[in-house]
């Protein structure tokens, strides 16, 4: 009987699961480890035959500077973005549970950045940045837009982390507002009768009680700038004088553009490596602070 | 009991889908090359119908073409082409290469030479083609689209660049009619432009893309060294190997003392890399800007735009004062784009189907009606039934006439990521954060690099 229940379960869980696992297998892990043995050849789309040369690819990796400056950049890129993107997403979702009015359409308008895609996103705020911007910086005298923010690297850079940011920030926002919705209303009335403020609340209250949705929103924050390349893309196309390239653009143009695949994928493994890292001790060391109401 | 074998026959079936999709996947490349040799036996069966693939690079024009292969479904029913497009300065390259990664190539590629030339594997050698082609085309356009000494690719499109200018503007300065003939050195342009200056007017549009800057204006260095390709090939091998310096080069110092000349009068000088390639465009059309560092193909933004000037030309770069030097009086000149016929997993009768395509395409009025009148291109071809609307690409055409042009097929032959990586160095000189000397050397920086890959 045992057997029977193991078969009839394994059937079941096939029929349900079998083809999102189809699907995962055949289009993250197979490519992945195919990536993997790709990084030992010197294989190329232009020549047919394939020879193992071992970590050469990788070796190369840490000698490419430009990928370890970038990869500096990214790392940059990714804590700010993460920093502001929670921060408003958190603010604005305790702001939209309060019970005003209009929260609904606010929710929505809030969160339909998250629709737009990256590529269009990219060049509405490139539009922005560089025309639109800068007209009213030179009509009002405003010293800050006078010219356009994507051509200097520090600008562009705080560019590209307002348009990320401002595209996560909805999709982080419909978390936080499902984690306070957890938060029981008990603990809550308990404390407004103790006569706790409203800082106070949060501080000690609503923030303790969210912690699984922070480090949901956290680890989704990270993993998606970590990868972000779409924006990057339509927003500086890694410019100023190729200053503004994530770690993601790089590897692309050294794959595609420059013809070095097993660098490429092994950059690309290099920064799947160090995404895997920062997120896993992230999640590991929030959850630490998980607490029970 | 009935139910337990049902679930248990489900789970089967998933386990052997999941299997089979899996080894399919794999087994994807092995097949695919024995691919062409079947449907090459076959062929006396599918005789009948034939279908094509076209890869498109020049994907401003995807609609052209899509109206084109439409028509010639029409006259030949038993081809069938279908349009592989790609996004407009995207990643058109990469689908490319995962097309042929796959197994699974476009028959016809509208590729740049360059990249044919990196795929020449993979393509079919046009040389029992090669003959007609040389009969239809002007002089030196076969011999311009030649690869490695292979025709590889029938050239289509011929493009021009230089120093564009608004005829307008330049003849309300002057107080007459303007001879481009008489700029033919640094000086001479440099008197044009304060008279443009004191006029009101801004002299010079720099586009501050690094498409622009680095294959366009630094990319310069290279065809100028001689009118040979080879010889400029051999510069850009000493530029390797360290045995020549940039620094010292005559013809790159002479570029960037120029290029310093349209710094200082440049339009654009506040915020220099802005690049918005559009806006720039119109604004030299509507007479914003006297001069434009560009070429033909803007005609497709400003062709169409209200309130624009109607009258346009083009002068060369000057290099020098000395008017006799090489470039002083010739534009840069070149077929960007070739079509290619796939080798490597097309059938006998599918590069038969393509040939007798691109035949029509570039003889045919309707044809030569689409590239020259709708996409607005220059036709290297003798026998042109159309006239071109494309103001800029008629003045390069009587460069090319008079035999005033800069081969630069050096470029199909330098590595693909030289514009965007010597464009960032361009950029770089253009908003002053490096001098001469730190642009001339990450220039030979890169070149250098290269010598080791």
């Amino acid at each position: 009987m045992i057997k029977k229940n193991f078969l009839r379960n394994t059937g079941t869980f096939l029929v349900f699961g079998g083809p999102s696992i189809f699907a995962f297998i055949a289009v993250i892990v197979i490519p992945f480890f195919v990536g993997m043995y790709l990084t030992f050849t010197n294989w190329d789309v232009r020549s047919a035959d394939t020879a193992f040369i071992g970590l050469a690819n990788y070796i190369e990796v840490f000698k490419d500077k430009v990928f370890l400056g970038q990869l500096w950049f990214t790392l940059k890129y990714v804590f700010f973005t993460v920093l502001i993107a929670n921060g408003f997403a958190f603010f604005i979702a305790l702001l939209l549970t309060s019970g005003g009015r209009g929260e609904q359409w606010l929710r929505t308008g809030f969160f339909t950045p998250n629709l737009i895609g990256g590529i269009v996103l990219g060049y509405l705020w490139q539009t922005l940045f560089s025309q639109v911007l800068p007209y009213m910086g030179q009509k009002y005298g405003w010293s800050l837009f006078q010219t356009s923010w994507l051509t200097s690297t520090n600008t562009a850079f705080w560019a590209l982390v307002i348009a990320t940011a401002w595209q996560l920030i909805g999709y982080l926002m419909i978390i936080y507002i499902a984690g306070f919705s957890g938060v029981p209303t008990d603990v809550l009335e308990a404390a407004s009768i103790d006569g706790a403020s409203r800082k106070a609340t949060i501080q000690k209250v609503i923030l303790p009680l969210t912690i699984p949705a922070i480090v949901i929103c956290v680890f989704i924050s990270l993993s998606r700038s970590f990868l972000t390349y779409d924006i990057n893309l339509a927003l500086t196309k890694g410019g100023p004088f190729a200053s503004t390239e994530l770690a993601t653009y790089h590897i692309v143009q050294k794959a595609f553009l420059s013809n070095q695949y097993g660098v490429g994928q092994a950059e690309a493994v290099v920064l799947f490596a160090v995404v895997a890292i920062i997120a896993l001790t992230q999640s590991y060391l929030l959850k630490r602070l998980e607490v029970e109401s | 009991m009935k139910k337990f074998k049902g679930i248990r026959w489900t789970a089967m079936l998933c386990l052997v889908l999941v299997i089979s999709m899996l080894t399919a996947c794999s087994a994807g490349n092995t097949s695919s090359t024995s691919n062409s040799q079947q449907e090459g036996g076959e062929s006396s069966q599918a005789a009948k119908n034939v279908k094509l693939t076209f890869f498109n690079t020049s994907a401003e024009v995807n609609t052209v073409f899509e109206d084109l292969f439409k028509k010639y479904h029409e006259l030949n029913p038993n081809v069938t082409i279908e349009l592989i497009p790609t996004p407009i300065g995207g990643a058109q390259i990469q689908k490319f290469q995962s097309l042929l990664a796959s197994g699974n190539p476009a028959t016809i590629a509208n590729l740049d030479a360059g990249t044919i030339l990196q795929y020449k594997d993979k393509f079919l050698d046009l040389e029992p083609e090669k003959a007609k082609y040389e009969e239809l085309t002007k002089e030196g356009a076969v011999e311009g689209a030649l690869l490695e000494g292979k025709f590889l690719g029938i050239p289509w499109s011929a493009q021009g660049y230089g120093l564009l200018y608004n005829k307008r503007v330049v003849e309300e300065v002057i107080g007459g009619p303007f001879d481009p003939s008489t700029i033919q050195t640094r000086d001479a342009l440099e008197d044009l432009f304060k008279k443009i200056e004191a006029a009101g007017k801004a002299p010079v549009m720099v586009h501050g893309a690094d498409w622009s800057l680095g294959a366009h204006y630094l990319g310069l260095t290279y065809s100028l060294q001689s009118d040979s390709v080879d010889e400029n090939r051999k510069f850009v091998d000493s530029l390797m190997d360290g045995s020549v310096t940039l620094a010292d080069n005559p013809q790159f110092n002479g570029l960037i003392d120029t290029f310093d000349l349209l710094k200082k009068y440049n339009a654009r000088k506040n915020d220099p890399l802005v690049a918005d390639y559009n806006k720039d465009s119109a604004d030299f059309a509507k007479g914003d800007a006297a001069f434009y560092f560009m070429g033909d193909w803007t005609w497709a933004v400003i062709g169409t735009l209200e309130n624009r000037d109607e009258e346009f030309g083009l002068i060369p770069v000057p290099i020098s004062n000395n008017p006799e030097d090489f470039g002083n009086t010739q534009v840069a000149y070149s077929q960007p784009k070739l079509f290619a016929i796939d080798d490597s997993g097309s059938s006998a009768e599918q590069q038969e189907a393509a040939k007798a395509f691109l035949e029509w395409l570039v003889t045919s009025q309707e044809g030569q009606e689409a590239i020259v009148s709708q996409m607005g291109l220059a036709l290297p071809y003798k026998d042109v039934k159309v006239t071109s609307t494309n103001v800029i690409s008629n003045a390069v055409e009587q460069y090319v006439d008079q035999g005033k042009v800069i081969n630069i097929g050096v470029i199909n032959y330098l590595p693909q990521d030289y514009w965007s990586m010597t464009g960032a160095s361009m950029q770089k000189y253009l908003s002053d954060i490096i001098d001469r000397n730190a642009l001339a050397g990450e220039v030979q920086a890169y070149w250098i690099d290269q010598a080791r890959k």
